[in-house]
Parts: structure tokens; C-alpha cells; sequence
């Protein structure tokens, strides 16, 4: 099974690829990280990780689903933790981690 | 993915789920997100195959310095939908909205079904304008934003950097400010010549709801249903508004 430290790489380097090497200045991305209060990701880059997370882990992981049905503060509030913990749950068991 | 309209300016569209199409088009100032966050995937869950694209100069589209008019912003819309061999249904917001009203008009055999959400009429009225035409515009146009955007860009960061850069872009350097200020307003007599099924989507709080009871009285059929909150009624209320266009889009 993909363990949580190989899908918070993921995710790291999905956020860089889209957001660039500044997203790094304060520090890694941790399971702490907030994508609003640390990243300061916009929503416009959050649409760009949603399609990144499809292309890496296929329609299991319904990202967009479960963003849309979170309230706007529980969005804002929304750790990197949170998302790694979510692809890990729906992840089929013996999955690849993802290298694309 | 990105295509190319006219004027060989791209524009970056998404797409969620599959079935019948439906395409939805942003406000000024919003991006792909006010949809992609919003109704779109609850769209795409009850069996919607949901187009979403950023506006000329918005998002991840080209910053167009021109072409912020009704007519070129439908002939952009007309450029992302040009593969959609059926009829599809329409949703627009604010002056996405107008856009939809406009292509709807000169498309009549496209689109099968229209929900117009928050359209300003005239379209000069828009919501944004007048804190736009202000001598120190960048600062007020802050006071047109959602409030939960309005906290990242007064406060200093990443985020408030990378937002002022897209408004003073929009605001300063292209020409959306003066084809909003020249948009002649949508005749009653053309209005009534729509035919396709609408919905007219507003807050009772917002300062465009006149403009929703005037398309009623003119659009044939129109049926007008007033949502709680203001101008932002795709945040205000998220779920009632999702649950009021695909109530349209079903029949």
C-alpha cells in the first residue's frame, strides 16, 4: 500500500510544479501545512492540483467531490495532512505510487 | 487543457464528469474556481458532462488587453463549446451571465436550456464598476471581492501579491474598465425573442435583483427564484443555488 510519506511527496511536488519552488521558502511541506495560511494557495492553483491529483491517482481519488461538499471555513482551514489522509483512504490497496 | 479562440487568444477549460453537456461561465474578476468549487462537480455527480473555462484575461487564460465586450466574450464562448456537436445547457454569473444571455441570443438552435445567475442590466451597472472608475481604483476594487477574498488581499502574502498583480491587469492595463463603461444594454424586444427554457437565479439581498425582475417581465417564460444572500449568491448560498440549476437543467 502507498504510504502516507510517499503521497505527501506527491503532493509536495505537484504543488511546486504548479505554485514553483517559492511555495519552499519557509520550509518542506509538512502534513501541518495549511494550503491558505502557509502555502497561500489560490483558487485558480487549487483547480490545477485538483487535475494534477487526477492524472496521478485516476477517478478513486475524487478530489473535486470531496472539496465540494466541505464548507467554505473547513476549506480555508484545509491542511496538506487532510488530503494526504483522504488519497490514502480511497487509494485501492496495492496501488502504484504515483510517478507521473 | 487550453484552446484558441479568435484573436489567437487561449483560454483554459476543465471539464468534470460525463452525460449531457453543461457549460457554466464566470464572473469579472472570478476564475474557472467560482464554478470548479461550487455547483460544477455536485453538476457532474447527477450525470453532467460540466465544461468550466476561464474568461480572456482571467485564471489560467491569456491576459487579453481587449475584447472585454459582451460580443467577443460570446465569440470566446462560442470557440470553447465549437466541438459540442448537441445542443447544451448554459449557466452563467454576473457579467459570465450576460455572456450566456448574449450567445443564447445569437445562438438560439445551441442552447437547450439557460440559468442566469446575478446578470447586472444594464450591463454598465455591473456590480464592479463603480469602485473601478474610482481615482484609486486598485485600493476600492478591493471592497468588490467576497469577503473570504477580500482577507487575502488586504492581508500582505502571497496570495494578496498575485491577486493585485491579476486586478491591476484587468483594472489598469487592459481595456475591461471602458468595455464595460460602452456595453449597450440588452433591448426588451431582443430579450423577448429568447427561446430557450430560463432561470433567473438572485439574491434578495443584491443590488442586481431589479435587473432578474426586469428579464422575468421580457424573457418568455422566465421563472425568477430569489436566493438568500447578496451579489455572491454562488457563496451565499452555495447548496439552494446548485439545487435551483440542475432543478432547471432536469425540466
Amino acid at each position: 500500500m502507498t504510504s502516507h510519506a510517499t503521497i505527501l511527496h506527491t503532493v509536495e511536488r505537484l504543488l511546486v510544479e504548479i505554485a514553483g519552488e517559492e511555495l519552499l521558502v519557509a520550509g518542506p511541506i509538512t502534513m501541518a501545512t495549511s494550503f491558505n495560511a502557509d502555502l497561500q494557495l489560490e483558487s485558480i492553483e487549487f483547480v490545477a492540483l485538483a487535475e494534477q491529483l487526477q492524472v496521478c491517482y485516476g477517478a478513486s481519488v475524487d478530489f473535486v467531490g470531496w472539496i465540494s461538499g466541505k464548507e467554505l471555513d473547513d476549506l480555508i482551514a484545509l491542511t496538506v495532512g487532510e488530503l494526504v489522509e483522504f488519497i490514502a483512504s480511497r487509494l485501492p490497496a496495492g496501488s502504484p505510487a504515483c510517478i507521473s | 487543457m487550453h484552446i484558441l479562440a479568435a484573436g489567437g487568444v487561449t483560454l483554459h477549460v476543465q471539464e468534470l464528469g460525463h452525460g449531457p453537456p453543461v457549460v457554466m461561465v464566470h464572473g469579472l474578476i472570478g476564475s474557472i474556481a467560482s464554478w470548479y468549487f461550487t455547483a460544477g462537480p455536485a453538476l457532474a455527480r447527477g450525470g453532467r458532462r460540466v465544461r468550466m473555462f476561464d474568461l480572456r484575461g482571467h485564471g489560467r487564460s491569456q491576459r487579453a488587453l481587449t475584447g472585454y465586450d459582451l460580443r467577443t466574450l460570446a465569440a470566446d464562448l462560442a470557440a470553447v463549446v465549437a466541438d459540442l456537436g448537441e445542443p447544451f445547457d448554459l449557466v452563467g454569473y454576473s457579467w459570465g451571465a450576460l455572456v450566456a444571455l448574449r450567445f443564447a441570443l445569437a445562438h438560439p438552435a445551441r442552447v437547450r436550456r439557460l440559468a442566469i445567475v446575478e446578470a447586472p442590466l444594464p450591463p454598465s451597472n455591473a456590480h464592479e464598476l463603480a469602485a473601478w472608475l474610482a481615482p484609486d481604483a486598485l485600493s476600492t476594487a478591493v471592497h468588490t471581492l467576497p469577503h473570504a477574498l477580500r482577507d487575502a488581499v488586504t492581508v500582505r502574502g502571497r496570495q494578496a501579491e498575485r491577486m493585485t498583480a491579476a486586478l491591476t491587469f484587468l483594472i489598469r492595463d487592459s481595456s475591461l474598465v471602458a468595455d464595460l463603461c460602452s456595453e449597450p444594454d440588452l433591448e426588451d424586444r431582443e430579450l423577448a425573442g429568447l427561446t430557450c427554457p430560463t432561470v433567473l437565479l438572485y439574491g434578495e439581498r443584491s443590488a442586481c435583483a431589479p435587473a432578474g425582475r426586469r428579464l422575468a417581465r421580457t424573457v418568455p417564460g422566465a421563472r425568477l427564484v430569489l436566493l438568500r444572500g447578496g451579489h455572491f449568491v454562488h457563496l451565499d448560498a452555495r447548496t439552494e443555488m446548485t439545487r435551483a440549476i440542475a432543478e432547471h437543467l432536469d425540466g
